[in-house]
C-alpha cells in the first residue's frame, strides 16, 4: 500500500502534468461497499481532473464493476465513504444523468437505427428528433459510420456496433464519460484501431473519461494515468502516471518507456492475482 | 422467418398439395363408402350447398366477423392497458394476475349464460366473451415481453435520466413487441371460435346461429358450409395479424 501515490485535495500535490487543474471533478474517499458477506470495495481512495483519461486496470473480480456501478450513479457506496463531484460532496444516485457511461455490452436497441440509437439519450432529455437527428448525422463521419446512418445494428459489425454505442455516449453531454471494457469483445486488430480512433475523439472533445479494462496495454496506451485495483476487497493499490507524449502513434507500445510502465503495472496486478488466487485455493482446501 | 422467406412458394405448394390431397380423400371416402349425409357429406355437395347459400353465409360471416374483431380489439386494449399497468406499478401484479387467473381457469363457454342473461342474446354478449378470451392471451404475453427487458439496458436509460415511462416507452415496450405479436396472433383464431360457440348458445344471426339452426334442420350440408367459412375467416384473420406481425417486427 504504500507505493500508492495519493493525491490530496490542496495546492501541495500536482495533478497529472499533462493538463494541471487544482479542483477534481470527481473524488472518491474511503469507499466501501460490500453485499450481504462479501466486501466488494474497501477504503477506495481516487480523483479524475477535468479532462483526464483515466485508465483503471486490475485482477478479475476485484470489484471494478462495483465502481463502475457506483460512479454511474447505480449503486450507493456503504456510508462513511465521501463522494465528490464538481467540489460538491454527493449521493451516487446523483450521478445518474451526469455522468455518462458505456456498458460492456452496447445495448443498442435493434429497432431503432444508427441515428435513432445514437441520439437516445437526446432524445430522452426532450430534444425534438429532427434537430437530434442533425446533431448525430454531423458526427456520423468522425466515428466512421457515415452512410450507415439507415442501417439496423443486426446489420452492422461488432467495431462498429461500439462506435455507434460510443457515439450515443458522447452525444450525451457529460463532463464525465464512464467506459467499462467497450473494446473487450472485440478482436485484436479492430480493438487497436478503436483505442486510437477514441483517443482522436477525446482529443477533440476532450471530456473527462474514466475506462474501465482488464487489458494493460490498453490501460497504458490510453491512459493519462493509470489506477491499478487491488484483490477483492478492492482498493487502488498503485496510481502510476504515464509520461507518454501525445498523439500516441501505435508504435508506441515498444518503446523502452512504454515497457517499463507495462512491467511495473504487471507486477503490481500480479501480485494481486496471486492472493485471489491463493486466497481461493485456500477456500477450496478449507472446504 | 428469412427461410420462409426464402422459399414462399414451396411452402405454398405443399399446403396446397396437403389440401388437395384430404380433399380428395374425403370426397373418395363419402362417395365410396355411400356415407350419408349427416356422417359425412362429400366436399362437392358441401361446395355446392355453400354456393347456394352463399347470400345467408356471406352476412352470418360478417355478423360473426364483426363480434370477433371488436371483442378482439377490445381484449388487446385491456390486455395490454392491464400489462402496461403492472409494468408502471408492480404493486398490482399481486393484485389483477390471480384475479384474472381465476377467471380464466373456467373455461371461457362456462361464463356464457351469465354474460347472456346480463347483455341479451344480441353482439354485446359474443362481444364481451371474445374480449376475456383475448384478453388474459393477450396480458400474459405482454407481461412475459415486458419483463424480458434487459436490466443493464433500463440502468442505460436511467443514466440519460429517462423516467419510469420514458424506460416503458422507449425500452419495454418495443422488447415487448415480438411476444405481444405473438399472443394476439394465437388470440385471432381464439376469438373466432369463442365467437361461434357462444353464438350457438343463443344469437340473432352469426356463424354459430347458423350451425345450429342447420343441426336442428338435420341439414349437415349447411353445417359444413358454415365451417367452412368460418375456418376460412379464421385463417384469414390470422394471415393478417401474422402479416403484420412480420411488418412490425423487421428487426428480429
Amino acid at each position: 500500500m504504500q507505493a500508492a501515490r495519493l493525491p490530496h485535495p490542496g495546492p501541495a500535490i500536482e495533478a497529472p502534468q499533462a493538463h494541471p487543474k487544482p479542483e477534481p471533478l470527481l473524488e472518491l474517499r474511503a469507499i466501501n461497499k460490500t453485499f450481504g458477506s462479501v466486501a466488494a470495495l474497501s477504503g477506495l481512495e481516487a480523483s479524475v481532473a477535468p479532462g483526464e483519461f483515466v485508465t483503471v486496470v486490475g485482477p478479475s473480480g476485484c470489484g471494478k464493476s462495483t465502481l463502475f456501478n457506483i460512479v454511474a450513479g447505480l449503486e450507493e457506496p456503504d456510508a462513511g465513504g465521501i463522494l465528490r463531484f464538481e467540489g460538491k460532496s454527493c449521493h451516487a444516485a446523483d450521478l445518474l444523468g451526469r455522468v455518462t457511461f458505456m456498458p460492456q455490452r452496447d445495448l443498442l436497441f435493434p429497432w431503432r437505427n444508427v441515428v435513432d440509437n445514437a441520439i437516445l439519450a437526446l432524445e430522452v432529455e426532450g430534444m425534438p428528433r429532427d434537430q437530434a437527428r442533425a446533431k448525430a448525422l454531423k458526427m456520423l463521419p468522425e466515428f466512421g459510420l457515415a452512410g450507415f446512418e439507415k442501417q439496423y445494428p443486426n446489420q452492422l459489425s461488432g467495431g462498429m456496433r461500439q462506435r455507434v454505442a460510443l457515439m450515443r455516449t458522447f452525444l450525451f453531454e457529460r463532463d464525465l464519460m464512464l467506459l467499462d471494457e467497450p473494446f473487450g469483445a472485440l478482436d485484436a486488430l479492430t480493438r487497436a484501431m478503436m483505442q486510437r480512433w477514441l483517443l482522436d475523439v477525446w482529443q477533440k472533445y476532450r471530456r473527462t473519461i474514466l475506462f474501465i479494462t482488464h487489458d494493460v496495454d490498453e490501460a497504458i496506451f490510453l491512459g493519462d494515468r493509470v489506477l491499478v485495483m487491488t484483490a477483492r476487497p478492492g482498493s487502488v493499490k498503485l496510481e502510476q502516471t504515464v509520461d507518454l507524449p501525445r498523439p500516441r502513434r501505435p508504435e508506441i507500445v515498444t518503446s523502452p518507456e512504454f515497457v517499463r510502465l507495462k512491467r511495473t503495472l504487471l507486477d503490481a496486478i500480479e501480485e494481486e492475482s496471486m492472493k485471489s488466487f491463493q486466497s481461493s485455493i485456500v477456500q477450496e482446501k478449507t472446504q | 422467418m428469412s427461410r420462409a422467406l426464402a422459399s414462399p412458394s414451396l411452402a405454398v405448394q405443399r399446403g396446397i398439395l396437403g389440401a388437395v390431397l384430404l380433399i380428395a380423400c374425403w370426397e373418395g371416402a363419402a362417395r365410396g363408402l355411400h356415407l350419408p349425409a349427416y356422417v359425412l357429406p362429400a366436399v362437392s355437395d358441401i361446395l355446392v350447398g355453400l354456393w347456394s347459400k352463399r347470400a345467408t353465409l356471406i352476412d352470418a360471416a360478417g355478423y360473426t366477423l364483426l363480434e370477433a374483431l371488436v371483442g378482439y380489439g377490445l381484449g388487446c386494449l385491456i390486455g395490454i392497458g392491464l400489462a402496461v399497468a403492472i409494468a408502471l406499478v408492480p404493486a398490482l401484479r399481486s393484485a389483477i394476475l390471480p384475479l384474472a387467473t381465476a377467471i380464466n381457469s373456467v373455461p371461457v363457454v362456462g361464463y356464457s349464460p351469465l354474460i347472456l342473461l346480463w347483455f341479451g342474446i344480441g353482439v354485446s354478449s359474443k362481444i364481451v366473451m371474445v374480449a376475456m378470451a383475448v384478453s388474459f392471451t393477450v396480458l400474459l404475453s405482454m407481461l412475459a415481453g415486458l419483463d424480458r427487458v434487459d436490466r443493464r439496458a433500463v440502468d442505460l436509460m436511467k443514466s440519460f435520466g429517462a423516467s419510469r415511462f420514458g424506460v416503458l416507452w422507449r425500452l419495454r415496450l418495443p422488447t415487448a413487441l415480438p411476444l405481444l405479436l405473438a399472443g394476439m396472433r394465437v388470440s385471432t383464431v381464439r376469438s373466432v371460435i369463442v365467437a361461434i360457440v357462444t353464438e350457438m348458445l343463443g344469437a340473432q344471426g352469426g356463424l354459430g346461429w347458423v350451425i345450429y339452426q342447420a343441426v336442428l334442420q338435420i341439414d349437415f350440408v349447411q353445417v359444413w358450409s358454415a365451417i367452412f367459412v368460418a375456418s376460412a375467416a379464421s385463417l384469414a384473420f390470422f394471415g393478417l395479424i401474422g402479416f403484420l406481425e412480420r411488418k412490425l417486427l423487421f428487426w428480429t
